[in-house]
């Protein structure tokens, strides 16, 4: 069984957020122009906790002093090559910011190459976790419940910065990809439920996850509750009160933080089976 | 690579002194943590012979070694004789390697906040000297082999044993000779 690694689970779903609203405000601009309050008050947030998320990565070292040498293997490691889509992602949100005080440059193309390279660091990130001796990850999973992470706490996120800025039908779709998400979480965590199965490792992981409390705290706060408040409230716009959708993102980072927590947790790896 | 230097492993002979454990932390004045070799003793449930059977395990220098390819500093490298060596002095601590070897072999030092495993004593190799584990095991159960085909079709070579990990997700330079039934009583 696996342990609970703080700073990964910080870093993963903080840097996921942060792509998620570079992709959100890219995906808003392709639809109608942006407004430049929206793009400043997305691109600040999503800086500072991409910030927020590589400073907790460095927890997770033993020498974080050294972490400059992490980029020196990418020939085969993933984390070799997530580092570098995090740091050309970082310089991108750089561009991103300066652009926002400055709006004059080719603000959809830079929203374009900052989310492109932005999601190719969440599929390193997720491909660290592709292990033979792990069959509960070595699989497709990791990649896409990372991104369902970020389009899920992305969309969600940009709707509260958005606030009045956003046009009621920029914030439906928006919601609308939220609960396309959580949706598609549940769908995927069913099939990666049954797929796993077939061998000890991934039976014990399945097991451990569904006798575990949190598990269903995660799945009861994280999928059920914002799932029922999303369909009531796309139903009849008026439901959307700003403290409504507090409340959503409130429950969904939860349930993404238990469920991250869980997927650390829950990994049982190939072992020697002996007496020490 | 030219060639693969291995283990090869005798259980009829492995007595479970742990003498190879002890001259690997003579020779390297390790901490009480980290075990770099490790004797173990295969469960009934795996199997089920009236035997009480040892192996004895350090990192196996695999043919297609995890730990090295999941290492983001380069920490591991494979020499031509095919010993995978850890620089201690570039590990970070990120432990991905520890995720990543089915044998647990890379062992984490909690002092140092690095990784540690056998280096199959390259040092002694290249003066033409046996690694400490070999040269102190009394009833000569491990041995230094090199892996090669000759040496799999040989009678009574095994490539695992029960409770191993399957060698196809690292193909492990360790090679194990299992006991004559009945000849080990079960004890415990
Ligand atoms: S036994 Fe583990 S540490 Fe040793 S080479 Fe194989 S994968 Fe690497
Ligand atoms: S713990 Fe050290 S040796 Fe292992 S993968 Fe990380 S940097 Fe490499």
């Amino acid at each position: 069984m696996g342990t609970w690694e703080w700073p990964l689970i910080v870093f993963t779903v903080l840097s996921q957020i942060s792509i998620g609203i570079i992709v959100g405000l890219l995906g808003l601009d392709c639809r109608n122009q942006l407004k430049e309050k929206l793009f400043k008050q997305g691109v600040v947030v999503s800086g500072i906790l991409l910030m927020i998320a590589l400073l907790a990565s460095l927890f997770h070292l033993g020498h974080p002093e050294a972490a400059y040498r992490a980029i020196t293997h990418l020939g085969s490691s993933w984390l070799s090559r997530e580092i570098l889509f995090f740091i050309l992602t970082f310089v991108g949100w750089l561009y991103l910011l300066w652009l926002s005080f400055h709006p004059a440059g080719k603000l959809r193309s830079s929203l374009l190459i900052t989310s492109v390279l932005g999601l190719l660091g969440i599929i390193s990130s997720a491909m660290i976790y592709v292990l033979p001796r792990v069959p509960a990850w070595n699989n497709v999973a990791p990649v896409f419940f990372f991104i369902l992470t970020a389009g899920l706490l992305g969309a969600l996120a940009l709707v509260i910065l958005g606030g009045k800025e956003l046009q009621p039908e920029q914030k439906k779709s928006l919601l609308n990809w939220a609960l396309g998400c959580i949706i598609v979480s549940i769908f995927m965590f069913v099939l990666y439920a049954s797929t796993i199965k077939v061998n000890a490792q991934g039976a014990a992981t399945v097991q451990f996850l569904l006798s575990s409390p949190l598990f269903w705290l995660r799945a009861g706060l994280g999928w059920l509750a914002p799932l029922i408040l999303l369909l009531i409230g796309l139903k009849s716009q008026k439901v959307f009160t700003a403290s409504t959708l507090y409340l959503v993102f409130a429950l969904v980072g939860v349930g993404e933080i238990l469920g991250r927590a869980l997927f650390y947790v829950s990994a049982v790896g190939i072992h020697i089976s002996a007496l020490f | 690579m030219t060639k693969q230097l291995g283990f090869l492993h005798n259980s009829e002979k492995c007595v479970g002194c742990q003498g190879c454990e002890m001259a690997c932390k003579n020779e390297y004045q390790t901490d009480a943590a980290p075990r770099w070799r490790q004797v173990f003793q295969l469960r009934e449930e795996d199997y089920s012979l009236p035997t009480r059977m040892f192996f004895s395990m350090a990192c196996n220098h695999c043919a297609n070694p995890e730990c090295l390819r999941v290492c983001p500093v380069k920490a591991y490298t494979k020499r031509e004789d095919g010993i995978v060596v850890h620089d201690h002095d570039r590990c970070i601590g990120c432990r991905l390697c520890l995720m990543a070897c089915p044998y647990d072999r890379p062992q984490f030092n909690p002092a140092q906040k690095k990784v540690e495993k056998c280096n199959l004593c390259y040092q002694r190799i290249d003066k033409g000297e046996k690694p400490a584990c070999v040269a102190a095991c009394i009833p000569e159960a491990l041995q230094l082999v090199e892996i090669n085909e000759a040496l799999d079709q040989r009678m009574g070579v095994l490539k695992t044993l029960p409770g191993l990990p399957s060698p196809d997700i690292t193909q492990p330079a360790i090679r194990f000779i299992g006991p004559k039934q009945g000849k080990q009583i079960r004890r415990d």
